[in-house]
């Protein structure tokens, strides 16, 4: 006859139903880890997110009153009557249009010569890195002394090389450049993610090249760019949406005037006004949406364009 | 006990003493007190706090001074939160703003039960204070003396060949004629700049007898015969004397007269439109310039010579920052807001408050019986110069929408001085787009 099994004692048995229960709902641990920052999350940009989506419809002013509904006067306000809000996307996008493409440029170039295994790179990295760490207020200050037309570096450099000064500051024509010229001081950023993915290619896909007896323009066209074209995809998402809400630089460099003739004044200095100067946030709620669609309708163009030229290395794309 | 647990002891301990509610002192009302009084005058400020203080032991008053630079996003924020500060610094149109919605408290009640002599206030500086016919703050500075007056550097003139300070256009052209010293890239030295954007318009403009707005201010006016002779000289001035709109710019770059770091300290700029707070500055930051009266002078704003109405002037209230007064947010408990108001009334009324406080900047007070003290002369060696210059002020009616109509104005004095738009069409399509938005702001308030 059979042995009978031994009978689990009644403390492994409820010891063993609990151990199930968690593992059932083991899930719910991981939830209650991300639960602060789910609840940052839910506070301070979904709340707030769709409050402003109600203000747009609203006659907001200021203060701790109730706003009277107005539908959709605000949007049709901007669209037909505003004509800062047309200046303002367009500087807006003048400046998104170059100094995206430059930054991007500017940092892979930086990233490829830094990735070369010298003695020094480590030092070099840090120093070309320490620029986009600067605080933005601190880098507009900096800017201002840079720009001076008589007494800045730039147009010293310039005379130096037999060119005219410039009126950085002073031109409406050269206020958007000056930005542009700003914002590439922050490239850094953008260079340690580049040169992080060029430390991912695998060696052996450029000893194939050499082999097959490329230089180093074939290995750069077809290996590098091709396998650093996610990274690329990546930094020229996040740039896009940085340039599009650009302000602080902005507004320390040449106040929430937009500098002269306005040349300066992007989207979000526009907001900003209309919300704190003019008293008119339900008006600064509506232009914000905009913004947000717009924004929106780019990155979706950009990722719906991914398919054609990102590669991630598998033959499903 | 077992060491492992001495930590999280530790931690509680620590949360529950930072937690813990904290034993009021008995009977001390404290109240924050919101404001822009920034750099040399925060000690002076901290000063008059103790002196009210001293007297009204059951207050405290907790000094929150802002910086200058996100100003407006700073109020905006305050008077919007649900618990504001008990008092707040506001300007004309943010008090008329904040007014109009009921987000801060007319003081009318607190001045009749505190027994003050509204009369102790000169009129126009007290009249600046009332929206719809309530009062809703006492005034600290004087809403006068922004505009009528500059800084003159009696050497420069004394080398251009000048003896005495300009007192028409005319004559101050001819004295920057003599004292600019540049080339095609910019100014080296400059003898004076007459602005480019629609504050330094306004203020010309009134003293070539020419109005911004009608009394009860619904009707622009500034678009007048006057006005466009005004612009049109101003534009002439900045590119025949000064070389262009874009040396002006360059010139004054990141200049800060409150830091010290502006031409005038470095006897690079002849002419300084001032308003009364540069006194102060010039003072802290220049000690040994300011006490020798020899270097330095106060004149009047020139007017326009060629026009035998026009004379001197100031500009009352039509920037940003001028008409200051201490506001009150409706949110706080009455005991809170009566607190608030003693104190809004030692800083505007009483001697040992604004009076001592503007004295020590050389800066006149709203209130007459101050600017009599003859010490005055000792503190400010140009103090009959100010007299005379508040005297000459003209007011502005303003209202809650002046910061739109003000930029409106700017870009199209903009385009004027940069040849986009002869100076009287810009001054017409400004009068247009501007009355547009006074319209509707009016017919909103009536209706």
């Amino acid at each position: 006859m059979a042995e009978a099994l031994p009978r689990i004692p009644e403390e492994s048995r409820e010891r063993s139903r609990l151990s199930s229960l968690a593992y059932r709902y083991r899930h719910w641990v991981g939830f209650l880890f991300i639960g602060p920052w789910l609840l940052s999350l839910l506070l301070f940009d979904i709340m707030p997110f769709f409050a402003n989506l109600y203000l747009s419809f609203t006659d907001y002013s200021v203060g701790l009153v109730t706003p009277n509904w107005v539908g959709l006067d605000n949007y049709i306000e901007i669209f037909t009557e505003d004509r800062v809000f047309a200046k303002s996307v367009y500087n807006t996008v003048y400046y998104m249009l170059f100094s995206v493409p430059l930054r991007l440029v500017l940092a892979f170039a930086f990233a490829l010569l830094l990735n070369a295994r010298l003695r020094g790179m480590q030092m070099f990295r840090t120093i070309f890195y320490l620029p986009s760490v600067v605080p933005v207020v601190a880098t507009s200050i900096i800017f201002i002394g840079l720009l001076n037309t008589r007494y800045g570096v730039i147009n010293q450099f310039l005379v130096l090389v037999g060119l005219d000064p410039v009126r950085w500051l002073s031109r409406p024509e050269w206020i958007k450049p000056s930005l542009v010229i700003m914002s590439l001081w922050g490239f850094g950023g953008q260079m340690v993610i580049f040169l992080a993915g060029l430390q991912s290619i695998p060696g052996e896909l450029y000893e194939a090249v050499s082999i097959d007896g490329g230089n180093s323009w074939h290995r750069l066209r077809h290996i590098t760019v091709p396998l650093m074209t996610p990274t690329i995809f990546f930094n020229l998402i996040i740039g896009i949406i940085g340039s599009f809400q650009v302000f602080t630089q902005v507004f320390v460099l040449i106040t929430a005037t937009g500098g002269p003739l306005q040349a300066g004044l992007v989207y979000m200095i526009n907001v900003y006004n209309n919300a704190f100067a003019y008293f008119r946030k339900g008006y600064a709620a509506a232009l914000s949406v905009i913004l947000f669609v717009i924004i929106l309708v780019f990155t979706v163009i950009m990722v719906r364009s991914s398919d054609r030229w990102v590669f991630y290395g598998d033959d499903e794309r | 006990m077992r060491k492992s647990l001495y930590i999280p002891i530790l931690v509680l301990a620590a949360l529950l003493l930072a937690f813990a509610p904290v034993q009021a002192q008995d009977e001390v009302t404290e109240i924050r007190f919101m404001n822009w009084w920034d750099a040399s005058r925060e000690v002076l400020m901290l000063e008059l706090i103790a002196r009210f203080e001293a007297e009204n032991p059951d207050i405290r008053v907790i000094n929150e001074v802002q910086p200058w630079d996100n100003r407006a996003e700073l109020v905006s924020t305050a008077i919007a939160s649900t618990t504001p500060p008990h008092i707040i610094m506001t300007n004309r149109q943010e008090t008329f703003k904040f007014a109009g919605l009921g987000l801060i408290r007319p003081i009318d009640e607190f001045v009749a039960d505190a027994g003050l002599d509204l009369g102790v206030f000169y009129d126009g500086e007290i009249g600046n204070q009332y929206w719809a016919g309530e009062l809703y703050a006492l005034p600290l500075p004087t809403a006068g003396g922004l505009t009528g007056m500059f800084f003159y550097n009696k050497g420069m003139l004394a080398e251009a060949g000048m003896d005495a300070p300009p007192a028409t256009w005319q004559e101050l052209e001819a004295a920057a004629q003599a004292i600019n010293v540049g080339d095609a890239m910019g100014i080296d030295v400059l003898g004076v700049t007459v602005g480019s954007d629609a504050s330094q318009f306004i203020n010309w403009l009134y003293t070539n007898n020419g109005r911004y707005v009608d009394d009860l201010g619904r009707t622009l006016m500034f678009n007048s015969p006057e006005g466009v002779e005004t612009l049109e000289w101003m534009i002439r001035f900045t590119n025949d004397v000064n070389g262009g709109v874009e040396n002006m710019i360059d010139f004054h770059q990141g200049a800060d007269f409150t830091a010290g770091d502006h031409p005038w300290y470095r006897n690079e700029l002849a002419f300084n439109a001032i308003n009364t707070s540069h006194f102060n500055h010039m003072r802290a930051n220049a000690p040994d310039f300011f006490a020798d009266t020899d270097r330095w002078g106060v004149m009047m704003r020139p007017y326009n010579g060629d026009n035998p109405d026009a004379q001197t002037a100031g500009v009352v209230g039509y920037s940003s920052s001028g008409g200051w007064g201490y506001t009150i947010p409706v949110v706080h408990t009455p005991e809170l807001q009566a607190a608030a108001y003693r104190f809004a009334e030692f800083l505007g009324a009483n001697e040992q408050g604004g009076c001592i406080f503007l004295f020590a900047q050389g800066r006149p007070s709203p209130v007459r019986a101050c600017n009599e003290d003859p010490a005055y002369y000792d503190a400010n060696p140009y103090w009959d110069v100010v007299l005379e210059g508040l005297g000459n002020d003209v007011a502005v009616s303003i209202t809650p929408v002046q910061g739109q109509l003000h930029d409106i104005l700017n870009v199209r004095i903009e385009e004027a001085f940069f040849g986009v738009l002869g100076a009287e069409d810009a001054l017409n399509l400004a009068a247009e787009e501007m009355q547009g938005i006074l319209d509707e702001f009016w017919s909103g308030l009536d209706g």
